[in-house]
């Protein structure tokens, strides 16, 4: 059994009075890959930013257990989590926006080595050179902009980037949503692959349903900023207990026609 | 009467760019059968869309419909071919929003933000009818009524910004569908929603069909939304047809390679743990690249192969 590299307690943040996380608790194991699932609105991405300390909760407790022990995340200073960034790391969503059009790749790469002052420039140059083959992308595009590549090959670049620090957390925030199905395929397996390599644990946010089930251990499922289920994807999916994770299954499509789309009528659940 | 309400023959449609000419559409040749849902499915980039402004007329500078056909047949008219129609011709207004009609993917960029939602779902009457404005009101009140917006008499002078994506949505499927059109054309409409507004969006758009009987052309990345969708289902790469069969033939027997390798791909059908297969592992084959022309095979589907792959399906 591996220990538990997070573990939140009664986590709240509410903007301008309205609670958007409210009273969230879990722990996240170590090497494990967690999904978070819910619709828009639901609160997943101001959930795993605060645990990102992107920004502030208003209460609770976000404990990760560091190379150099237990830290209580959320009371920390700014200048206390330098060296928890380098071991908590995010995949943005939009492969588009989520990287600097006037940088070159190398820049994008090498930038979070120097931010926290990692070797010097041939060393540097070896490590980003090391990344680019782990997430399988050739030499020559080290020189080039992102503009000049697809939404796979920048998301593979964001993820590269996340890797450069050796985190032990990578927070994926609806990284594979934008992707068309062929080219999600190969990223969610390539991020498989970099977890069996590199030993990570994933927080993976998503809204589809059969990508959380394919690459997901354990699941949390969030309505209105609450957790209303959560556990082992194998259970969760084949036997939900709540009503909205009922309505939340029944609305995937299935890709057999045979299998007809009965979504639950939202109104007859009492959620 | 011919039972395709479209007929696509030889479609091109290029794309002037600095680069040289792009060939977004590669000369595509389908039917889409009258009263029935037609799903076309590839990645970005394989020109679904495309086909879809074509069908409209809606292709700008740079682009150009290069040369094809498309034989439109309203329901007891004549049937004429969209691409001849002059830039002065009535027919053409009459296909862009009466006779045929489109869903959007991005509600939000597909409503105005200044006109409330009434007055945009008026104003696609107005334009194809020459009824009163407080007719076309109401008409358009019942219409947002039967896509599913309560408490109409105040939403309807609402602002989309009030509204939900899926509610978005909504609007623009009642403007699609208030001029009663032959030919509805969807692109991609639930792919900026949520599972559960897009289950609801879709079974809407098929409860509609069912009830005012015309045709739809379905556009989308998803092969899961293609089976709860289609009748006929068409795979497009690179501005090509690869296969066209019955929603079971593709889904459930795909012969070919490319189509294998998107079904495959999918998290839903591999098993947990296991690799996903990739689509890289089946292009650049000489079957999907090169553009061999589409074969009938005695159970009805067509398919894009080479002559030695053919005779091995044959004999399989």
């Amino acid at each position: 059994m591996n220990e538990n590299l997070l573990e939140v307690s009664n986590l709240t943040k509410c903007f301008d009075e309205a609670p958007v996380v409210s009273d969230v608790s879990f722990s996240v194991k170590s090497s494990e890959t967690l999904g978070i699932v819910g619709e828009s609105g639901s609160g997943k991405t101001t959930l795993v930013r605060c645990i990102l300390r992107a920004i502030d909760p208003d209460s609770g407790t976000i404990l990760y257990n560091s190379q150099n022990g237990w830290r209580e995340m959320q009371v920390l200073t700014n200048v206390d989590l330098i060296p928890l960034r380098r071991e908590i790391q995010m995949v943005f969503q939009d492969p588009f926006s989520s990287l600097n059009p006037r940088m070159t790749i190398s820049e994008i790469l090498e930038e979070p080595l120097i931010i926290h002052g990692v070797g010097d420039k041939s060393s540097r140059r070896k490590l980003v050179l090391d990344m680019l083959a782990k997430v399988q992308l050739s030499k020559d595009t080290l020189t080039r902009f992102p503009h000049a590549f697809s939404g796979g090959q920048r998301q593979r670049i964001g993820i590269a980037r996340a890797l450069m620090l050796r985190p032990k957390l990578v927070v994926c925030d609806e990284s594979v949503s934008a992707l068309d199905v062929s080219v999600q395929a190969q990223v969610i397996n390539l991020l498989e692959d970099l977890q069996e390599e590199l030993g990570l644990t994933y927080i993976f946010v998503a809204h589809d349903l059969s990508v959380i089930r394919h690459i997901c251990d354990r699941v949390l499922v969030m309505r209105h900023g609450r957790v209303v289920e959560h556990g082992l994807v194998e259970n969760v999916f084949s036997d939900p207990k709540e009503d909205y994770t009922k309505l939340l299954l029944s609305a995937i499509p299935s890709p057999d026609p045979d299998i007809r789309l009965r979504p639950e009528d939202r109104k007859r659940l009492v959620l | 009467m011919t039972d395709n309400i479209l007929e696509i023959r030889d479609l091109a449609v290029q794309f002037k760019t600095d680069f040289g000419v792009t060939r977004a559409l590669n000369g595509i040749s389908f039917e889409l059968p009258r009263g029935k849902v037609t799903a076309v499915v590839g990645e970005s980039g394989s020109g679904k869309s495309v086909t879809a402004n074509a069908i409209m007329r809606l292709i700008n500078p740079p682009g150009k419909i290069a040369s094809g056909n498309l034989i439109f047949s309203p329901d007891g008219g004549t049937p004429f071919d969209i691409i001849a129609l002059k830039e002065t011709d009535p027919r053409l207004v009459q296909i862009r929003g009466d006779l045929i009609s489109m869903v959007f993917q991005e509600p939000m960029t597909a409503l105005s933000p200044v006109y409330s939602v009434g007055n945009q779902v008026a104003e696609a009457i107005l334009c194809h009818r020459h009824i009163t404005k407080q007719q076309a009101w109401r008409e358009a009140a019942e219409m947002l009524v039967r896509v599913g917006i309560d408490d109409i008499s105040r939403r309807i002078h609402q602002y989309p910004f009030e509204f939900s994506g899926g509610m978005r949505q909504r609007v623009v499927i009642a403007m699609a569908l208030v001029c009663n059109p032959e030919l509805l054309i969807c692109d991609e409409p639930t792919t900026a929603l949520d599972v559960t507004i897009q289950a609801e969006i879709l079974t809407l758009i098929l409860n509609l069909q069912q009830e005012l009987n015309n045709s739809v052309l379905f556009i989308t990345h998803d092969l899961g939304v293609v089976a709860q969708t289609a009748d006929q289902v068409i795979v497009m790469y690179q501005g090509r047809v690869l296969e066209i069969g019955s929603v079971r033939q593709i889904l459930k027997a795909p012969l070919h390679p490319y189509t294998r390798g998107l079904l495959a791909a999918i998290p839903a059908l591999a098993k947990k743990g296991q690799r996903l297969e990739t689509i890289a592992s089946v292009v650049g084959d000489e079957d999907i690249e090169t553009p061999y022309p589409l074969t009938r095979l005695k159970d009805g589907r067509q398919i894009s192969l080479s002559p030695q792959a053919l005779e091995r399906i044959i004999n399989e």
